[in-house]
């Protein structure tokens, strides 16, 4: 069954085309991320799939239906950038109020404890500290037992314990067949949560496949050495795997998909190399890469 | 409707703890009543009645006008500044069940004003009336307050200026509506622009019950007027600021 549906669908703001042409259809069990640079309309797509903003364009839906009708929200759960606790609310009083807005909400304290906040129910929501403000909105978004989670830029101002505690929490959620669309801008994540990437930039989708392939599409290290050896880059150019070489005086920098196998074969055919460095987060390389060049408009 | 519930529950809840709420809408007018009361002397008369009743009936409407322009319209706006309001359009509550939950809420709010407002004369001034008139009194001004709810959802969508607006608008109708000073005491001029006030529109019929005058008609028209002219601008901005992408 089709979650989510856009049919070229465009949005525009003034002249600014924020969102241009984009098709794909989301079923129900799949985790996706929406994957892109600030300002590849991320935010504009996420909010038309809720109803938040028309589209100037093109079609959306939600279970089929109108994305703004109040009946479809009631099987989804939300995390929108941006948006504070309400002042004047306990932790639990605001988790009570979503849950009076669900037709089967979970309990309270299994709410506390997603959230990881079981000592703050009592405490002001509005006077939690950002993490804490963070992991409320996220417990809020489960409060109607959803089976479709949206968030947009969730992990953006977490810190490392605080990210860690959250995915395991997404995992958990995705790991019993529900459906997760999040956007984030941090291809790790991307991989770590998600079994589809929408690659976006300038409001089109660039790419949409498993993370692997996205990865062995667009991923790759950086070996660097250097050597005296003439005519070793021209004749690495046809090795198997190397994507790109950039030559500086003695010192050669390679993009390989398998900097394993470009190794053992420099090591093997007894190349003359020195001061072997491997680097490049394979991951971060690779979307650098894929937002870099201007797609073509 | 169990959403509209919780939402009401939760906004109660909210109002309650609200400080801003407690000073505008019920400490100013009681305070106020207590001081002019008895600079005043509450055994005058005036307008058919005493001062004291006369007076009692305007500091209600003062409370109620304050509730429903400054605190209800500061509330909204900070409501939709915060994305709040976005993130309960993607739950289940529907936008009427925002609205009609608000709506309650201020009537709640109106009533406890004007309850508290006249045990206090009742019991400070010895303010008395048959049970019928106590009764159609708050009535009135518990129901009268609706075109200024719909002024505060106006003000609400004026974002960062809520609050300055919202404060600066609910004096200046309190006053130039006669809500302080009893326009029978104002020049000639005043009384004519207080003659058009929404203020002075609500508390007229209320000041003529309490001298045994039925309620008016133009009072009641110019007040739908009022109410109308609240609604139409109100649902113009929102649409004009929903076309107009939000940040
Ligand atoms: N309300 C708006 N008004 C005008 N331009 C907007 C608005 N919202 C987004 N944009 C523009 O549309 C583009 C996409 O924005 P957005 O969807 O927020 O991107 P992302 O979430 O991927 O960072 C950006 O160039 C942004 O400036
Ligand atoms: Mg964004």
């Amino acid at each position: 069954m089709a979650v989510i549906e856009f049919d070229q669908v465009f949005k525009v703001f003034g002249t600014k085309e924020a969102v241009q042409d984009v098709t794909f259809r989301l079923e129900a069990g799949q985790a996706v991320a929406l994957l892109g640079p600030n300002g590849a309309g991320k935010t504009t797509s996420i909010q038309m799939m809720l109803g938040l903003l028309k589209p100037t364009r093109g079609r959306v839906e939600l279970f089929s239906h109108d994305p703004a009708d109040p009946a479809s929200h009631d099987r989804i759960g939300v995390v929108l950038q941006n948006v504070s606790v309400p002042e004047r609310l306990k932790v639990k009083e605001c988790l009570n109020l979503f849950r009076g807005f669900y037709a089967r909400p979970k309990s309270l304290d299994e709410l506390l404890d997603l959230g990881g906040l079981a000592e703050d129910a009592d405490a002001m929501a509005h006077a939690l500290s950002g993490g804490k403000t963070r992991r409320l909105q996220f417990a809020l978004a489960m409060a109607g037992n959803p089976d479709v989670l949206f968030m947009d830029e969730p992990t953006v101002g977490m810190d490392v314990t605080s990210k860690r505690h959250f995915w395991d929490a997404l995992r958990g959620f995705v790991s019993a067949g529900k459906t997760l669309v999040l956007t984030t801008h941090d291809l790790q994540e991307a991989d770590l949560m998600t079994d589809r990437i929408l690659v976006m930039n300038h409001g089109r989708i660039i790419a949409d496949a498993p993370p692997e392939e996205i990865k062995m599409q667009f991923g790759g290290r950086q070996v660097k050495f250097s050597s005296g050896e003439t005519g070793l880059a021209e004749n690495m150019k046809g090795w198997p795997g190397v994507l790109d070489i950039q030559v500086a005086g003695r010192q050669l920098a390679v993009l390989t998909q398998d900097s394993d196998a470009l190794l053992k074969r420099l090591f093997l055919d007894g190349h003359d190399i020195r001061d072997v460095e491997v680097g490049g987060g394979g991951l971060e390389e690779a979307f650098v890469r894929l937002t870099r060049e201007d797609t073509p408009v | 409707m169990r959403a509209l519930w919780s939402q009401w529950k939760a906004d109660l809840l909210r109002t309650v703890r609200d400080r801003r709420f407690f000073v505008f809408t019920l400490i100013m007018p009681i305070g106020f009543y207590l001081i002019f009361i008895h600079e005043q002397r509450g055994a005058l008369h005036i307008a058919g009645t005493f001062w004291s009743a006369y007076f009692m009936v305007s500091m209600a409407s003062f409370g109620v006008v304050g509730a429903s322009v400054n605190t209800l319209g500061v509330r909204l706006a900070t409501e939709r500044k915060s994305g709040w309001v976005r993130w309960l359009r993607t739950t289940p509550l529907s936008s009427a069940g925002y609205a009609l939950s608000k709506i309650f809420t201020q009537l709640v709010l109106s009533l406890l004003i004007v309850v508290v407002v006249f045990l206090v004369a009742g019991l400070d001034q010895h303010v008395s009336l048959s049970a019928a008139k106590w009764i159609e009194i708050v009535l009135w001004i518990w129901i009268g307050s609706v075109p200024f709810a719909a002024l505060g959802v106006l003000i609400g969508l004026a974002g960062n200026a809520a609050q300055v607006l919202g404060t600066l608008v609910y004096l200046a109708l309190s006053m130039l509506g006669g809500l302080w000073t009893p326009i029978q005491v104002l020049p000639k001029t005043m009384q004519d622009i207080a003659r058009v006030m929404p203020t002075y529109r609500y508390a007229h019929p209320a000041w003529g019950l309490l001298a045994n005058r039925s309620i008016q008609w133009s009072d009641v028209l110019i007040l739908l007027a009022y109410t109308v002219v609240f609604v139409a601008l109100a649902a113009f901005i929102q649409r004009r600021m929903e076309a107009k992408p939000e940040a």
